[in-house]
């Protein structure tokens, strides 16, 4: 008798990380994995997103260890300095992989 | 939101977002006025003293730059700092600029020796005869401008550094060939209208964040 496989251990699609599988926080992923470092405001723009959602998907990037949020103040104005650590940078890398397999394998 | 994920591309458009503002053109515009404004030799000869307004000017006109950059663009665009990449296109692109300021470096030198040393002048003008050497030199000049110009816009991806590139060289030749810092000035305005368009327009697409709160 074979050992019975979990529900979607075969299908790539399913494995993917779903923190980032989500489109607001691969568009933050994205972004953060191609630069070194933004501020609160330039990741904003460059993605679109409102100043609570942008907030919400960070604090869950955050969670998962996927990015560094540094707190400071420029003068008066508080300043947030977004980076994305090395295991965030490795899980992309590895979501970006596994998408590609997933798509390429399928017949289209 | 873009549904593009290309990384190159999302890369390049952070990086181009920085040139929106328009303000290296005003700067670039301003530099090209100042230098129509103090190296066009006036009929009663040309001073030290030109190249002393021209180092002030330089200076303001940097310091209104910086200003607008701290004050204008990163309240509203956001502060960046590219990877690796881009610090090792920045470090080629210097290289280069520095083998251009080498050049133009020794073109001084030779300059300065022909003044200073007869013999020199004399090598110089035995090179040079029956050539128009006004037209010579402004067009050298012109073209090392243009050229260095259209390194940092490639490597910068300033695709509106190519259109300055030409217009700093058009002025140069003009204000040594013509001597007069009228049509150069029209040039430098012509580098800072499209700046003052494009600040104007960066401005209405990025308003100022009404307040900057505790992002949690």
């Amino acid at each position: 008798m074979t050992e019975e496989k979990p529900y979607g251990s075969q299908n790539p699609v399913l494995a993917v990380d779903r923190i980032l599988h989500e489109p607001a926080r691969m568009q933050i992923a994205a972004l953060l994995y191609v630069i070194d470092s933004a501020d609160f405001i330039f990741v904003m723009n460059q993605t679109g997103l409102t100043w609570g959602n942008l907030s919400a998907h960070l604090a869950k990037l955050e969670e998962a260890g996927y990015i560094q949020i540094e707190k400071s103040f420029k003068g008066k104005r508080p300043n947030t300095t977004i980076k994305m650590t090395e295991p965030g940078r490795a899980a992309f890398k590895e979501y970006a992989i596994k998408m590609r397999q997933y798509f390429d394998d399928l017949p289209v | 939101m873009s549904s593009n994920l290309n990384l190159k591309e999302i890369e390049k458009r952070a990086f181009r977002s920085t040139y929106q503002d328009g303000l290296w053109d005003i700067y670039y515009g301003l530099m090209v006025m100042l230098m129509a404004l103090f190296l066009s030799r006036p009929a009663d000869g040309f001073g030290w003293l030109n190249l002393v307004y021209l180092a002030a000017g330089y200076m303001a006109a940097f310091l209104l730059f910086k200003t607008g950059k701290k004050y204008i663009t990163i309240p509203r665009l956001g502060q960046v700092t590219f990877g690796k990449i881009r610090k090792q296109k920045n470090r080629t692109m210097s290289i280069i600029l520095g083998v251009f300021i080498f050049f133009q470096i020794l073109l001084l030198i030779a300059t300065v020796l022909a003044l200073v040393n007869p013999q020199v002048g004399n090598w110089f003008d035995r090179q040079l005869a029956g050539k128009n050497e006004l037209l010579l030199v402004s067009l050298v000049a012109s073209i090392i401008l243009c050229v260095s110009m259209s390194v940092v816009a490639y490597f910068q991806e300033f695709i509106r550094g190519y259109y300055i590139a030409i217009m700093m060289a058009v002025a140069v030749f003009l204000i040594l060939f013509l001597e007069r810092p009228i049509f150069p000035i029209l040039v430098g305005l012509l580098i800072i209208i499209p700046g003052l368009v494009l600040l104007l327009r960066f401005l209405k697409k990025y308003p100022l964040p009404k307040k900057e709160v505790d992002h949690d």
